[in-house]
């Protein structure tokens, strides 16, 4: 209750601080969501990418 | 008009929406229907049992009540709690009261989708903008290693640079100063020779002519720098523009140099 409280008279009650609230998590979310999605990938394909058969080919 | 309203008593039934119930004494033996006339029906073939004959009368209209329901008392209330708010869920509590929490999940649902739409057209509008640009082995082409330490002092050497000729002038001292006693005012396209190079004896241009293009001959021209056969225009050893139909300098294309004696152009 106290919590939902706050935030809401914090945050969500003028579009301002709404909006600003937005865009600042998009910037954490696109951190964390390309992050999680780039360590699948790399999990899927382990081994097939440059990066892990790079020191093959180098002296 | 007139009519309607006087007899808004007629329209009365229809208009209501709770069950009525009739207080009566005498108990009804049968359950409550709507009796029709009697109907005659014929009896022989089967399937015209159902087809009422004779004297059939509609009974249903904007003043008939064809609808009786009796009060119910034993159907229990539906339990809505489950899709009740948790802040909400005591009858007693006040909506002023429980209005912020209510609110702060709604608003919380719609910033989760805010945010994860924002994200998406970002994604949308960098992958279109980064598709314009130039991929990695065009890139990887782009640029030119020249080893300065070939080119002798006074002499200009041509190279492929992204399909155009690429002029690398090893300047000497004389042409070094005389470029840089050159007056502003003397010059179509007024620019200063210190800012046309970044180590004053080597000169970087790009070997097409600002006329219409042509590609212009090394150490020739009134100027001593380079100059254009196709409609004679003359540039100094600073490649710019001194004399002929060309409107601009030479152009000077982005280097640096990497390593002592190591030019990268590109």
């Amino acid at each position: 209750m106290g919590i939902s409280n706050t935030v809401y008279n914090a945050i969500f009650k003028r579009t301002s601080t709404y909006t600003l609230a937005i865009v600042a998590s998009a910037l954490f979310f696109e951190r964390t969501f390309d992050l999680a999605t780039e360590t699948i990938f790399e999990k899927i394909n382990e081994g097939k990418l440059w990066k892990h058969i790079k020191h093959n080919y180098e002296k | 008009m007139i009519a309607a309203v006087a007899k808004s008593s007629t329209v009365a039934p229809l208009l209501r929406g709770v069950s009525q119930s009739v207080p009566t004494t005498v108990k009804s033996l049968a359950p409550a229907v709507v009796l029709s006339q009697p109907q005659v029906v014929l009896v022989t073939p089967d399937r015209l049992k159902a087809v009422p004959t004779g004297d059939v009368r509609g009974r249903s209209g904007p003043c008939i009540s064809t609808q009786v329901r009796f009060a119910h008392t034993d159907i229990a209330v539906p339990d809505f709690s489950h899709y009740r708010r948790s802040s909400s869920i005591d009858p007693k509590s006040k909506a002023k009261d429980n209005e912020e929490n209510r609110k702060s999940f709604s608003y919380l649902v719609v910033a989760g989708g805010a945010i994860a739409s924002a994200y998406g057209a970002k994604t949308v509008v960098t992958q279109f903008i980064t598709s314009m640009s130039a991929s990695a082995d065009v890139l990887a082409m782009a640029s030119i290693e020249i080893k300065l330490g070939d080119i002798p002092e006074g002499k200009s050497v041509t190279f492929k640079w992204r399909g155009k000729p690429l002029f690398i002038r090893h300047r000497t001292n004389e042409e070094i100063e005389n470029e840089r006693k050159t007056a502003l005012s003397e010059l179509r396209d007024p620019e200063k020779d210190e800012d046309r190079v970044q180590k004053s004896e080597w000169l970087v241009l790009i070997g097409v002519c600002t006329h219409l293009g042509c590609v212009p001959i090394a150490n020739a021209g009134d100027y001593g720098g380079y100059y254009c056969p196709c409609h004679g225009s003359h540039y100094d050893n600073s490649g710019r523009i001194r004399k002929g139909p060309a409107p601009l300098n030479l152009e000077v294309p982005p280097y640096k140099f990497a390593d002592e004696g190591l030019l990268v152009v590109g």
